[in-house]
């Protein structure tokens, strides 16, 4: 979970982003305030994006965990590292998937 | 034609707040038409049931329940329906919407031996991704969800790639290499990467599917353009944002 002033990860608007990817999927009493702020960092257009991007990839989580689709091997590789240190190997959805 | 007609009619953003790209909406458009179309193994009915059942699975007590419990397997109960699709049908819906993370590959065993085929399986996979992406949508943009679109009347096209092979996911995929005329263009413009394959087995959902993503993410040719922004979000902020879905729900891919 994303708390609030988490790590944005470099990225511009990072910890804006993480906490309406959070709050939608988490906290919907608390998404529109997450909009909003992410509205004042990033303005419209880009709000619509990542309102785009968000909304696919809550789709295609389910269309990977419900097919059980493996990581590419190459892809398996190169974030195994990480994926132990971030604990997503630890995912139940990871059994025989990495 | 005109269940078509009126199947565009219900998607529109005319009222947005904010302006929506025109090829995001054009895309959801194709997606909404697409969704109350006969398929290849549901009617059209069945397919807007499967979204209406989506969209209830949301609200289902004995899911939150479930969601709630140390294994989906500790606790028993019955769903809240909003739909007379078979049991086995309902229950396949409301898990993969709701505890998507601790799918495996019981789950899938148990579908198919609860009488689902493996490409209604998927079929129904790529129903409701389409309409939980459109709805996704509307929610992350503060607006209310579309009317579902009105069924095509017709018969499902039941239509099985004759390349498809097991062994690479729960369900049988078509590999590029064994795909035949009858879907030669399925991976057009994709790399056709296990997640691009991961619905093969009804390409209808692949090429609709993919056409959506393409609008809402970036098409394939420009996911690794880093030279080159298309999008107000950039690169980065797109790959941050969408690994922060994936994570929150557990997904690995």
């Amino acid at each position: 979970m994303v708390e609030e002033g988490a790590s944005g990860g470099g990225v511009a608007a990072g910890e804006a982003l993480a906490r309406y990817a959070e709050a939608f999927c988490e906290d919907r009493d608390g998404f529109a305030a997450a909009r909003e702020r992410l509205h004042g960092e990033i303005g419209g257009e880009a709000l619509v994006d990542a309102a785009g991007v968000l909304a696919i990839f809550n789709a295609v989580v389910r269309i990977a965990d419900a097919t059980g689709i493996p990581l590419e091997e190459q892809k398996a590789e190169m974030s195994a590292d990480f994926r132990g240190a971030l604990g997503i190997d630890d995912y139940p959805a990871a059994a025989g998937k990495v | 034609m005109s269940g078509e007609t009126a199947t565009v009619g219900t998607l529109d953003y005319r009222h947005s707040p904010l302006p929506v790209r025109g090829d995001l909406a054009a895309a959801q458009k194709r997606a909404w038409t697409r969704l109350a179309a006969p398929g290849e193994w549901w009617s059209g009915a069945v397919r807007v049931a499967i979204a209406e059942e989506t969209r209830a699975a949301e609200d289902c007590g004995f899911c939150r329940e479930r969601k709630a419990a140390l294994s989906p397997y500790a606790v028993t109960g019955a769903h809240e329906t909003a739909t007379d699709l078979p049991e086995v049908l309902a229950e396949f819906i409301h898990r993969i919407r709701t505890d998507p993370g601790r799918l495996t590959r019981r789950f899938c065993d148990d579908a198919l031996a609860g009488g689902l085929g493996d490409a209604e399986y998927v079929e129904t996979v790529g129903v409701m991704a389409t309409v939980i992406a459109i709805d996704s949508f509307c929610d992350a943009m503060g607006m209310p969800r579309h009317a579902l679109p009105t069924p095509v009347a017709g018969e499902p096209r039941r239509r099985r790639p004759a390349g498809a092979k097991g062994g690479l996911a729960w369900v049988p995929t078509v590999a590029p290499e064994d795909l035949t005329e009858a879907e030669a263009g399925m991976y057009d413009g994709l790399s056709a990467v296990n997640i691009h394959r991961a619905l093969s087995l009804v390409p209808a959902e692949v090429t609709g599917f993919f056409d959506m993503d393409s609008a809402h993410y970036l098409p394939d040719a420009q996911l690794k353009d880093f030279g080159t922004e298309y999008r107000a979000l950039t690169h980065a902020q797109i790959e941050f944002l969408a690994g922060r879905v994936s994570a929150i729900n557990q997904c690995v891919y």
